[in-house]
């Protein structure tokens, strides 16, 4: 055995002879070597340097699965115990990154391609084509706002879902009724939502909504004619659904407060509203701010309502850049430009998170 | 027949006298060629009367084994051109789509007694319709076409026979199938490309004029006469504002324009508005100008039909309330079967529905007609207006049909075999039985519009009549309107819907400058896909 590292709990006995070592190198080393030759020879080929009769990709995919082979062999090979334990997490590592990587290293080069799927020409690389026609297409821009908008609305969700939760968390009939009831909208299927109240409930003759509004006074009810009118019953309609989300975090918060910081502060004279401000809001920072950014992030993906409501109209007033991209990317089978924006809005959506998170760290230490 | 319009038929016609002399005049018919000592002709009749009773107009939704009996009884064209098990041990693949159950599932039947007589095996590639574009682009991108006979809509004309992705109908085909029958635009160039055949044509497809009939005659609410053109069915529209709906007693209103997208479909709206301007007698074309692609969409025949929109949602309560956000499913199903307006354009399933759905109010008060046409017509090689009536109805999606991949073309056995199959499916015979009973389909050729067969299988004369004569006038028009068959014309559907809610949004200063915004956005599609090619694709559709 070994005397040198770190000898905790290590059974067996390993004697690595120079040979199992060299060999161990030897083919870590030479399939990787395998890998750049093949990647290089078909990268060689599509670059239209020289045609080896490449059909398909696969001849590289085939060279990284014997790496990554060779590459767990070999941790056995040159490590011995300790090698086995990295075969614990490699191949599990090997494999998410495979998943992360690849499709997202395939996703750029579509994104920088100009392929629409009826030109007979196919893909073709076009630089930063695309990125200049996203600098100059007013509907993307639209959409774009348009999530700005939407986001803002999650102050208004979260106000109304901690009173909900507030409510629920305090003593009442029924309690866990409530709970439940409160939380149905969630389990539908935005889908199910979008035609169960944007296209029946709202509808301006015969639904009950539109009736409702009649009887109130309001002559001609109509939900999505004027485009803010339009924007906010879209707001109202994703918000129905999402508000028992982040109810149900800020329940589950509200419920880790000790019960003893509430009567300390009740029996140093506080009321109900400066206890809350004082006591429950500041205790209940750390997870309002994961809901928000959690709601934050799931808002962003906004898309179905959109789609079978109104397909972004009037005029683009509802659009979100989800919605947009489905138009552009299903209905035009534009995937060059189409994976473009989808790219953009990601690296803005974790630039805008990393950010948020940041912000949200600093707000949320807590006061001394 | 599509479903709705069967359930129809079922239900409204059929007492159990009429079933009975329906019955009896079969029974007659059939038993007539023998009886009269008549050859073939009535052999043939004799073969369709006996189909149209199978299973028997309302005698419940039809199976498997109706859709086998009548693929046997209509085996004979297919005897003349192939011996017994002369293709054993070819295998072929078809892909198709599921709706409804539908489609694949009766070819499925029907080609099973085909594959009995012939030794051929078939495997089936079934798809839902949402999957199908994206299934059949990506298998044409990537090179990857692995169906040997395929059910495809005409607008892919242009990404597969366009690519040379189809293998060229035979002679023997066009016999077999009696390619003559087909009704005044199906027939060539639709279905050809640079001369060359490809398509088994299986269903039809167009838009026609609904109406509702309590609003117009003496003394009615929108007139005397129906209205026959976009100017009357304007003045009509904002002539109704204020008066009250006879039937339900709600406001009045006149045509139902859909100001909504519908994922490309939406567009055909604005096109059934435009052709009756712009497309003339002399011209194939209407939406691009075949030498050079340019889009037309912003000549002044075009900028009419959106001003007339325009016009509409500029005259308060000429339309419905939130009209911007009604899609053409809307203002059919929700809007005028539902007793909302009085006027519609839209496919043969309203005509239907009428009297079907459960919704539908309508189903007593409702007229069919033709594509409205217009009081004078723009003519895009003079630039200039002409003071001439015009009429253009608009053959929106040219409907399915069944076409061979070039998989086959180097194996002759395996070639024959698979138009054997498609031209069983597409054969005179059974696509009368295709057109009167729930297959997904509509008729599509002239013996479909002999109403004397219809009659005897039981249904409604004056139902079938008023119908599907609206389709066989559209159908046979002289100056039909048939959409150009290009690569990726759907993309440019899609794009002028979202310019186009733009503008009735008001968010463009004009008609006009909608319109220019739509063929901005159109240069830019065709700039992408390839002007060359759509300008050689294009003329090769349109026989130029």
């Amino acid at each position: 055995m070994s005397s040198a590292g770190d000898l905790l709990h290590v059974v067996t006995n390993d004697s690595i002879s120079a040979g199992r070592k060299s060999f161990g190198r030897a083919i870590i080393w030479g399939s990787a070597g395998v890998l750049v030759l093949v990647a290089a020879l078909q990268l060689a080929q599509v670059l239209g340097w020289q045609d080896l009769g490449f059909q398909t990709w696969r001849p590289t995919l085939y060279a990284y699965v014997l790496w990554a082979i060779c590459l767990c062999w070999g941790q056995v090979l040159l490590h011995g115990e300790h090698g086995k334990r990295t075969l614990f997490v490699l191949p599990a590592a090997l494999f998410v990154i495979s998943l992360t990587v690849f499709p997202l290293l395939f996703g750029l080069i579509i994104a920088f391609s100009d392929w629409n799927l009826s030109s007979p020409t196919g893909r073709q690389f076009n630089g930063l084509a695309n990125v200049h026609q996203m600098w100059a297409d007013p509907f993307y821009w639209n959409a774009m706002l348009n999530m700005v908008w939407y986001t803002l609305a999650i102050l208004v969700e979260y106000a109304i879902a901690f009173g909900l939760a507030l409510a629920l968390n305090a003593e009442i009939r029924a309690r866990k009724f409530f709970r439940v009831a409160f939380l149905l909208p969630l389990m539908l299927s935005p889908v199910a939502v979008s035609w169960m109240i944007g296209k029946s409930m709202l509808e301006p003759r015969f639904g009950p909504i539109a009736r409702l509004s009649r009887a109130l006074g309001w002559d001609n009810p109509s939900f999505f004619e004027s485009p803010w009118i339009a924007k906010l019953t879209i707001m109202l309609m994703d918000a129905w659904t999402f508000i028992p989300f982040m109810m149900i975090m800020i329940l589950a918060g509200l419920q880790a407060i000790p019960k003893e910081l509430n009567e300390a502060a009740k029996v140093d004279g506080a009321n109900g509203w400066r206890a809350f401000w004082e006591v429950t809001f500041p205790m209940m920072l750390p997870v309002s701010i994961t809901a928000i950014l959690i709601r934050i992030i799931f808002k962003l993906k906004l898309a179905d309502i959109v789609i079978n409501v109104t397909s972004g109209g009037p005029g683009g007033a509802t659009d979100t850049v989800t919605s947009f991209i489905f138009r552009e990317y299903r209905d035009r089978s534009n995937v060059g430009y189409g994976t473009l924006l989808a790219m953009v809005y990601l690296v803005v959506i974790v630039i805008a998170m990393t950010v948020l998170m940041k912000l949200a760290d600093r707000f949320a230490r807590p006061r001394t | 027949m599509k479903v709705d319009l069967y359930e129809m038929m079922s239900r409204s016609r059929l007492s159990r006298r009429r079933m009975l002399q329906g019955t009896a005049a079969m029974g007659a018919m059939a038993a007539m060629p023998k009886a009269m000592g008549l050859g073939p002709a009535m052999a043939q009749d004799s073969v369709r009367a006996q189909i149209l009773a199978i299973p028997g107009v309302g005698m419940g939704s039809p199976t498997d084994a109706d859709w086998q009996k009548v693929g046997e009884l209509c085996l004979a064209a297919t005897k003349t051109n192939v011996t017994e098990g002369e293709f054993a041990g070819v295998e072929l693949t078809f892909l198709g789509l599921n709706n409804q159950n539908l489609h694949n599932l009766l070819f499925r039947g029907f080609l099973k007694p085909w594959e009995t007589y012939t030794g051929a095996k078939i495997n089936w590639i079934d798809l839902a319709q949402a999957d199908y574009n994206p299934r059949l682009q990506q298998a044409i991108a990537t090179g990857t076409v692995d169906f040997d006979i395929v059910e495809m809509g005409a607008p892919f004309e242009g990404d597969t026979a366009g690519r040379g992705l189809l293998d060229e109908m035979p002679d023997w085909v066009k016999t077999q199938i009696e390619a003559d029958d087909l009704v005044g635009y199906l027939q060539p160039p639709v279905g050809t490309w640079d001369g060359k055949t490809y398509r088994i044509t299986i269903d039809g497809d167009c838009h026609t004029f609904s109406y509702r009939t309590d609003y117009f005659g003496e003394g009615a609410i929108g007139g005397a006469e129906v209205p026959k053109t976009w100017q009357q069915v304007n003045a009509v529209s904002k002539a109704l504002v204020g008066q009250t709906d006879p039937l339900t007693g709600l406001p009045a209103h006149g045509y139902l324009d859909p100001l909504k997208g519908w994922g490309g479909f939406g567009f055909y709206f604005i096109a059934n508005r435009a052709t009756a301007y712009v497309k003339h007698p002399d011209d194939p074309a209407w939406l691009f100008d075949p030498d050079t692609m340019k889009p037309r969409v912003n000549n002044p025949g075009w900028v009419q039909a959106i001003q007339d929109v325009m016009d509409l949602i500029a005259t308060e309560g000429a339309y419905p309330a939130d009209q911007i956000n009604a899609d053409p499913g809307t203002t059919a199903f929700s809007q005028f079967l539902a007793g909302t307006g009085s006027m519609l354009m839209w496919w043969g399933d309203v005509g239907s529905s009428a009297r079907t759905s459960d919704t539908s109010v309508v189903g007593d008060v409702v007229g069919f007609g033709i594509n409205p046409g217009s009081e004078r017509r723009y003519n895009s090689a003079a630039g200039a207006w002409e003071d001439t009536a015009n009429e253009a109805p608009l053959m929106a999606y040219i409907g399915w049909g069944v076409y061979v991949t070039s998989r086959v073309s180097g194996d002759e056995k395996k070639r024959k075999a698979a138009w054997s199959a498609a031209a069983h499916l597409g054969g005179k015979d059974l696509s009368l039985w295709t057109a009167a009973y729930p297959s997904g389909f509509q008729p599509y050729r002239n013996s479909h519009f002999n109403y004397d067969e219809w009659e005897a299988a039981g249904y409604d004369r004056a139902f079938i009549e008023d119908y599907l004569g609206s389709n066989a006038d559209s159908y046979n028009h002289p100056n039909a309107a048939i959409e150009p068959r290009i690569p990726g014309i759907f993309q440019y559907y899609s794009v002028a819907e979202d310019e186009l809610s733009k503008g009735f949004a008001g968010q463009y200063a004009s008609a006009q400058e909608t319109a220019d915004a739509i063929a901005a956005a159109w240069e830019k599609i065709t700039d992408q896909i390839g002007r060359d090619s759509q300008i050689a694709l294009y003329k090769a559709s349109l026989g130029m």
